[in-house]
């Protein structure tokens, strides 16, 4: 039984790669049936050698520009990590090894399959809008690894929710939260510290309430339930102009390698330095993509949710002007889900707009003295000051 | 002998326009948390500090909109002069855009007590967008090095009157003009906030309104002098600012030199909600009243 598995990566300087997989169990093949790859300019010395080729006629296949290369010539010491099996590690343990695809020294791609990956998401925490009706529609609350974006008209509460968030995303594990910190970066100016007090107080108020025993444990190394400490574990970076925010979030890269309790990324608003005069439109979507390329690949690697709100604008089409979010359509794809904040009457709806797993609904929401909270039942909205 | 004034904090990131190749540093809020608490412009009456929970913020853009003698000026104006004596203690600098600067008003709102406060006023004039930008970049130079005039206070609080003066010219309504527009919005709207981070000013703007004929929703309509009016320059502008203070007149009876009722509403601020407060014009001032007990 020949296993063959046949791949040639070319990461050239243009970042594209080609990947051809071949995996088979048969006989062999003439060396002619195997797919082979357009001759490329490069030397058959940086391309990555096969891994196990075990048939005899792979070393008739030796032609320069195949990709099947013969097994005599020992493989470059840095392509070693591509071989799947080693030099004879036995044939039934390549096959084995192939066909399990877990990441490592067998698996280059990292590739992991569906069942892990499900029970993964099952076992992932969701972190609480504060609004029960809020996190019903968005299936338990803001994912982690994932990218929401939130749109809304200027009052509807956007700021709100993203402090909101970022004051629950602390809430300890033992009371249902996820006991981590909170990445904001304003664009905007609206982060109010008297506001995020106020709101790290109704949080704690509304903690003691669900869990009236926790006071009498003993806090063994817990965090202590004060505003103060809410407040002390948001890393809050303020930025005036798109070149800033292009360098916090390059930056963010490093500072969440040093900072792996980061639990929430929000930004506040990521549209606002890049509606001002572009003269070159091309620019601002390349610079765009990039971001949200960027902020998407954070959020998988840290493992963490990145929240984009963003703002509303007038779009002209079909001789009528409407509402749509901003930086124009092709923005709309770099987000995994999206929730629009409306107004309807004197009430505060929430819409899920984009999401891959959750149908489209919506819910309403209030914005309280304590925070985002569910519409209570009268509807005079008393705030406490 | 005046308490010497709280230093204000200072700036995170080094103050020049141009930004610093050092990496961006996050700051602690629980560190930014006293002084924004004290620093806060008061609006020298005590029902309107409740309404505004101590006063307008610093490192953050306020507009106050609202329809034609509904008091916008004068709010503006006894800003200008409460600064000096605040805690914030502060010279302003007054940008208007609606000829002429009201000279007599402020002098007649200046307390007698302390003659030199006209000084601590700065006004200069702007006609056009383009204008506003270069007076604020010129702001900008000032207030970054503001050791050229020793006797004066540092300048803390830029007001703005009538933004919407600026663009009533130039602009048509298509759909090209209006983006561009806009694209100026967001530039103004940038400018300050920079600004306001960077030296810790309050920064007030005043807005004019518009007739709404449509249904619209939510927080930007409110009922003005027996008409439905919403503040100008639409959704855009609205983006741009952190804090609305409409101002509406009710006509009592037949309103025909009859008291108006004042009020002046928080229409969105992220740190307030949203409530009003009834105001009067006296001589003296714009100061706010209990309602009546019915």
């Amino acid at each position: 039984m020949v296993v063959m598995v046949l791949f040639a990566i070319s990461a050239g300087p243009t970042g594209s790669s080609d990947l051809i997989f071949l995996l088979r169990t048969a006989p062999a093949l003439p060396p002619r049936l195997l797919i082979r790859r357009p001759v490329s300019r490069r030397s058959s010395a940086d391309r990555p050698r096969p891994a196990s080729h075990r048939s005899s006629s792979a070393g008739s296949a030796r032609s320069s520009g195949s990709c099947c290369s013969s097994s005599s010539a020992p493989p470059p010491p840095r392509r070693r990590r591509f071989l799947a099996g080693g030099s004879d590690a036995g044939r039934a343990v390549a096959t084995r090894r192939v066909l399990d695809m877990g990441a490592g020294e067998n698996n280059p791609l990292g590739a992991q399959n569906a069942w892990d990956m499900l029970s993964e998401e099952q076992s992932q925490k969701h972190i609480t809008t504060g609004s029960g009706d809020l996190n019903g529609i968005l299936g338990g609350g803001i994912h982690c690894k994932e990218v929401t974006e939130i749109g809304g008209v200027p009052g509807v509460g956007k700021t709100q929710l993203g402090i909101q968030l970022a004051i629950n995303v602390q809430i300890p594990v033992e009371y249902g939260g996820l006991g981590g910190k909170a990445v904001y970066i304003d664009t905007e100016g609206s982060f109010m510290v008297e506001r995020v007090y106020q709101i790290a107080e109704g949080c704690i108020s509304d903690i003691l309430e669900h869990f009236p025993h926790s006071h009498e444990k003993s806090s063994s190394g817990n965090k202590q339930l004060q505003p103060e400490h809410f407040l002390a574990d948001i890393y809050y970076f303020r930025i005036c102009s798109y070149a800033e925010q292009i360098a916090a979030i390059n930056y963010l890269e490093k500072f969440l390698g040093e900072h792996k309790d980061v639990r929430i990324v929000i930004i506040d608003s990521v549209t606002f330095h890049f509606r001002q005069d572009f003269d070159d439109l091309a620019l601002r979507t390349r610079v765009l993509s990039e971001l949200s390329l960027k902020l998407m690949k954070i959020a998988k690697a840290y493992n963490l949710a990145v929240v984009l709100l963003n703002q509303v604008t007038t779009k002209f089409t079909e001789g009528s002007f409407q509402l749509t979010l901003a930086l124009g359509d092709s923005w709309s794809h770099s987000c995994t889900n999206r929730v629009i904040l409306y107004w309807n009457g004197t009430e505060r709806y929430a819409y899920l707009d984009k999401s891959p797993s959750l149908p489209v609904a919506s819910a309403p929401y209030a914005v309280t003295g304590k925070g985002v909270r569910d519409v209570s039942s009268n509807h005079k909205r008393v705030r406490v000051t | 002998m005046r308490p010497p004034a709280p230093k204000p904090p200072p700036p995170p990131a080094s103050s020049s326009s141009s930004y610093s190749r050092r990496e961006p540093r996050p700051e602690n809020p629980l560190l930014l948390l006293p002084s924004c608490r004290a620093a806060k412009l008061s609006l020298g009456c005590p029902l309107l500090d409740r309404l505004l929970s101590g006063g307008l913020p610093a490192a953050s853009v306020t507009e106050i909109a609202g329809e034609s003698a509904t008091g916008k000026t004068q709010l503006c104006l006894q800003l200008a002069l409460l600064a000096p004596q605040s805690p914030l203690s502060a010279s302003s600098l007054f940008l208007h855009s609606d000829l002429p600067f009201p000279l007599h008003r402020l002098r007649r709102l200046a307390p007698k007590s302390c003659p030199n406060i006209l000084d601590h006023v700065l006004v200069a004039a702007a006609h056009s967008p383009a204008e506003l930008l270069s007076l604020l970049a010129r702001a900008q130079r000032l207030l970054s090095d503001p050791g050229r005039s020793p006797h004066r206070l540092p300048i803390r609080l830029i007001l703005l009157d009538s933004i919407a003066s600026l663009f009533r010219a130039d602009f048509d309504a298509s759909p090209a003009d209006l983006r561009r527009r806009s694209a100026l919005f967001f530039k103004i709207s940038a400018k300050l906030k920079e600004l306001a981070y960077r030296h810790q000013c309050v920064v007030v703007v005043t807005n004019q309104v518009v007739d709404v004929v449509e249904r619209d929703a939510g927080n930007t309509v409110a009922w003005s002098s027996g008409r439905r009016v919403s503040p100008a320059l639409g959704i855009a502008w609205a983006n741009c600012v952190n804090t609305r203070l409409f101002l509406t007149r009710e006509l009592d009876g037949d309103g025909a030199g009859g008291s108006a009722r004042r009020r002046m509403r928080v229409a969105f601020a992220p740190h307030l909600p949203e409530q009003s407060c009834e105001f009067v014009i006296r001589r003296d001032g714009v100061f706010g009243i209990e309602p009546p007990q019915r």
